[in-house]
């Protein structure tokens, strides 16, 4: 078994042989040992030129010079991993995606089978609206036992990790460089917790250092590893819409954050509404869409092998994909949507929702942790975000409080909003009185929003 | 025969007299100028050579030496041309011997004997009549500067003519050939702003204006970040128009300053204060001050009043870093091989910059400045010069129907009755010391001056502790509160006072 992983792994680090035309050498030569006496003619009826070159040349090296063993050897000595597609711990998700990658190096753990994952995505440079939901969505998974799946960037990605972690979640990061580079560099303490709980996967050698060439490749295994995509912020043309399109491709569901229509943030996350991916509410009604899903997938037979046989097919079998909202399948989706917000309704009666949980998945640990700063969504489950009105804030306060948003304001805007009543000065000392309560923050010197 | 003339040597922006000696003796015809004299000083023969021969005035064979005394100090300028002139007329025995006694003479002349204007006379003649000399005869355009002295006469010459004819002249006779420059209205600087700008005229921006008031009262620098054409020059403009008029004492300090930088243009007391807004491509030597003959720079010119830097990020590190001196110090000090000069420098700093390289920050729907550019764009900005900022404010970019709408809120000339009456607090509270205003004191003093109660000082750590503020700025939010008190009129620090002197608090915290 190591012996084979040694093969693979060599298979995994040409450069220019891309996974669809691996997949394809593995189907004519199931072991990949065989590659090294397969001849020549064969080789070249497979591969296009370049890659076929390369692939001589690197058969010449393994009888020259490679060392596949010590190679293996010393990365295990620094903790990296490699699990080729032919393991049962390769994840499981993978194996449904197109062309799955032969094999994939890691450091800490791999996803579990019987997890959920959910990636959630966005823009790198986001707004603060997008800083909360990636926080909210991502503390609320970890909670739920939801696996968090992401690209460890900045902004939304490393955000919703950071959060799924700190609320004693699971994680996984995928890198588009080496397992053992840190990009970017910023979220090197991000980095190491993953290792500790959950892991970073990454298909290029170790060491190779990120580029943006890269990313496209490691964004199609951040929803190959997941069930359902969650876009939180994109703009039009974003890194996050090339996700969705591979989301969509595997069979995905892609859930977006709507944002507002003026806000060029949300303007990729609109357009992507419009054309009919699934609505993001809130955590909670979207994790019950989703856990719906895993029920129909349980209750189907198990599938009987698998390894590369079974991969056809598997992800539209049980996880309907958005982009092929055909004529055909349209009205499949509109039951499952339908049967969604039904759900919702009959959620609302409290004790019901509690009992059908537990029918459908009784092995599950569920850890309702109280919500954040004391506001438990009681009586309100369907939007976690419309939360009440603090109780205990002072009554000076409370005016101001509502004017604040997501979405930073100046004090000027504020101060016109409540109708000139304060100076400026007032109106900034009120102000920082709130962000001392932890209702509000202050984002740079002259703008607030609603924490 | 030997004459001796009296004369002026500029040191920064403090003087000391000069002795011309002339000595004319027989011998070979020749002209010798001693006396450590730079390369302007020893041109000066032939200007005044010239200058007599084209007056019709005879040079007899004789063998003339010049020195300038005292000998060891380095001679610049040109303002020696007219006393060399009347220390040769007087040896060649053109007037009467005595009669050029107890003037001093400054001035430049062009080779057809006219007199040309020169810098520094006010220094020169304000520490001559320190000394006791009355009388001066100076370039008719300087003789405006030299005026404001009380107590002197000081007559502006036009020529070279004029000066011999006043020097033949009885002394009776003498005030009608070259009348003394009239002083009226020149001794008392009242500070009438004149038509300038008016904070009236700023629409909106209420934080920032408050931040300009706060600044002017406590004498603290200041910081605006804002979008491009939010009005950050324009509230920067108005900011001289808030502080307290200049002091008599003050307007001689400032006018000195622009005498020895040559920037006077015949004016004579500067009574407005300075307002300098240097672009971001100036030198080292043209913002500190230095350079061939040494003047003053920007930073000295601003003295007494406001140095505005717009666009701060665009200045060079090195630049703002040699601002960290002169604000220290109230004054800069510039190394020459010839001993040290000292200009004054005590300016309010006021800074302008974007939030971003786009200027649209923190507005994610317009700003499209990655977190790295943002980074990079404010890191250009030394950690030692954002220290020294006590205030930061935003403005926002102004939309047209606000300009219409809104009323500009308070006068310059309202705001500047209230600044005036928080200095006047903290002049009581300063009194005898070194401090002037709270923006001065320095940390040690902090606890005697900006005293916090005990649950004030809890109330403070509280907030740092919640806000994750860096204890660095904690000085500096409480010597602003002070102000905000001083404005306010009152003793003792007040909670509402420490919370808007942490909204204005310096940005280095947003800035991680």
């Amino acid at each position: 078994m190591e012996e084979e992983r040694y093969y693979h792994q060599w298979l995994q680090n040409m450069k220019n042989l891309t996974a669809r035309y691996a997949q394809k050498l593995l189907q004519r030569f199931p072991e990949p040992r065989e590659l090294l006496d397969a001849p020549e003619n064969w080789l070249e009826e497979i591969l296009p030129p370049a890659q076929f070159q390369e692939l001589l040349e690197r058969r010449r090296e393994v009888r020259s010079v490679y060392g596949m063993q010590e190679e293996y050897e010393r990365l295990m000595e620094k903790g990296i991993r490699f699990v080729s597609c032919h393991e049962e711990t390769y994840p499981w998700r993978l194996l449904g995606i197109p062309d799955p990658p032969v094999g994939l190096y890691y450091r800490g753990g791999l996803p579990e089978r019987d997890t959920l994952s959910v990636a959630v995505i966005g823009s790198r440079e986001c707004s603060e609206y997008g800083v909360y939901i990636a926080r909210e969505l991502g503390a609320f998974l970890g909670r739920r036992g939801v696996d968090v799946v992401s690209g460890m960037a900045r902004g939304i990605d490393g955000i919703s990790q950071q959060a799924a972690l700190e609320s004693g979640g699971v994680s996984y990061g995928v890198l588009g460089s080496g397992v053992d580079v840190c990009y970017p560099a910023a979220n090197r303490a991000l980095y190491d917790s993953l290792i500790d709980r959950g892991g970073i996967l990454s298909t290029y050698p170790p060491g190779t250092p990120a580029a943006g060439r890269n990313f496209p490749a490691r964004n199609r295994i951040v929803s190959g590893l997941a069930d359902a995509l969650v876009v939180v912020e994109a703009r039009v043309k974003s890194g996050t819409l090339i996700t969705v399109d591979m989301a969509l491709e595997q069979g995905r569901e892609v859930y977006v954050v709507p944002g507002r229509v003026t806000d060029r943030l949300s303007d990729g996350c609109n357009r992507l509404l419009k054309q009919g991916a699934g609505v993001f509410l809130d955590p909670e009604s979207f994790l019950e869409e989703l856990e719906e899903l895993a029920f129909l997938k349980k209750i189907k037979p198990e599938h009987s092998d698998e390894g590369k046989n079974a991969k056809e097919d598997f992800g539209r079998k049980y996880l309907p994909a958005a982009k092929e909202i055909t004529a055909m399948e349209e009205t499949k989706q509109e039951e499952i949507k339908q049967e969604g917000t039904k759900q919702k309704e009959t959620k609302q009666e409290g004790t019901k929702k509690e009992t059908k949980q537990e029918r459908k998945k009784p092995e599950r640990k569920k850890q309702e942790a109280p919500e954040p700063g004391g506001q438990n969504t009681k009586g309100n489950k369907e939007f976690l975000w419309s939360r009440s009105t603090p109780q205990d804030l002072e009554e000076e306060l409370l005016p101001v409080w509502e004017k604040l948003d997501l979405t930073p304001k100046s004090l000027e805007e504020i101060g016109s909003a409540l109708g000139g009543r304060y100076s400026a000065a007032e109106l900034g000392v009120l102000l920082l009185r709130l962000v001392m309560t932890g209702r509000a923050k202050q984002i740079s010197a002259g703008h607030f929003c609603r924490l | 025969m030997y004459s001796t003339i009296l004369s002026g040597a500029l040191l920064g922006v403090n003087a000391c007299l000069v002795q011309v000696e002339v000595d004319a003796a027989s011998g070979l015809p020749a002209m010798s100028m001693v006396g450590s004299l730079s390369g302007e000083v020893r041109e000066s023969r032939e200007r005044v050579w010239a200058a007599m021969k084209n007056m019709g005035l005879e040079i007899p064979p004789k063998h003339i030496t010049v020195n300038l005394s005292p000998a060891d100090l380095k001679k610049e300028g040109t303002a020696y041309d007219l006393p060399i002139a009347v220390g040769m007329l007087e040896a060649l025995g053109y007037f009467p011997a005595g009669r050029a006694r107890d003037i001093l003479f400054l001035g430049e002349l062009g080779l057809n004997g006219e007199i040309r204007q020169v810098r520094g006379v006010l220094p020169i003649v304000r520490e001559a009549a320190k000394i006791g000399v009355r009388e001066f005869i100076v370039p008719k355009e300087n003789a405006g500067e030299g005026a404001v002295i009380p107590d002197v006469k000081v007559r502006g010459a036009a020529t070279m003519g004029e000066v011999l004819g006043f020097l033949m002249a009885d002394a009776a006779e003498r005030g009608a050939v070259l009348p003394a420059q009239d002083t009226a209205g020149w001794t008392s600087a009242d500070g009438a702003e004149g038509p300038g700008y008016d904070f009236a005229e700023v629409k909106g921006q209420e934080m920032a204006k408050r931040a300009a008031k706060i600044a002017a009262a406590g004498f603290h620098n200041l910081l605006m970040i804002g979008t491009p054409g939010a009005g950050k020059s324009m509230i920067a403009k108005r900011i001289p128009g808030i502080l307290p008029p200049l002091t008599l004492e003050e307007s001689l300090e400032v006018t000195s300053v622009y005498s020895v930088a040559g920037n006077l243009d015949g004016k004579s007391l500067l009574t407005k204060r300075p307002f300098q807004a240097p672009h971001h491509t100036i030198s080292m030597p043209a913002l500190m001050g230095g350079g061939a003959v040494p003047r003053p720079g920007v930073i000295s010119l601003a003295h007494r009043g406001v140095l505005f830097l717009d666009e701060l990020a665009e200045f060079p590190r090195v630049v703002l870093d040699g601002l960290r001196q002169p604000l220290e110090d109230r004054r800069i000090q510039i190394a020459r091989v010839g001993g040290n000069l000292i200009y004054p420098s005590d300016f309010m700093l006021v800074c302008a910059m974007n939030p971003c390289p786009c200027g649209f920050y923190p507005d994610r729907g317009r700003c499209r400045c990655t977190e790295p550019q943002i980074r990079r764009y404010t890191g250009k900005i030394s950690g030692p010069i954002l220290d020294r900022m006590d205030l930061c404010t935003e403005l926002q970019a102004v939309d047209i129907s606000s300009l219409h709408r809104e009323s500009g809120g308070e006068t310059s000339a309202q705001i500047r009755g209230q600044v005036e009456r928080a200095r006047r607090m903290q002049e009581e509270r300063f009194q005898g010391m070194e401090y002037r205003f709270n923006g001065d004191v320095r940390a040690a003093d902090i606890d005697r001056f900006c005293p916090l109660e005990k649950e004030d000082r809890r109330f403070m750590e509280e907030t740092y502790a919640k806000m994750g503020l860096s204890a660095r700025s904690y000085h500096r939010v409480r010597k602003v509160a002070r102000t905000i008190a001083d404005l306010a009129g009152e003793e003792r620090i007040r909670r509402e006072h420490l919370l808007e002197a942490v909204l204005f608090r310096p940005a280095q915290e947003y800035w991680k």
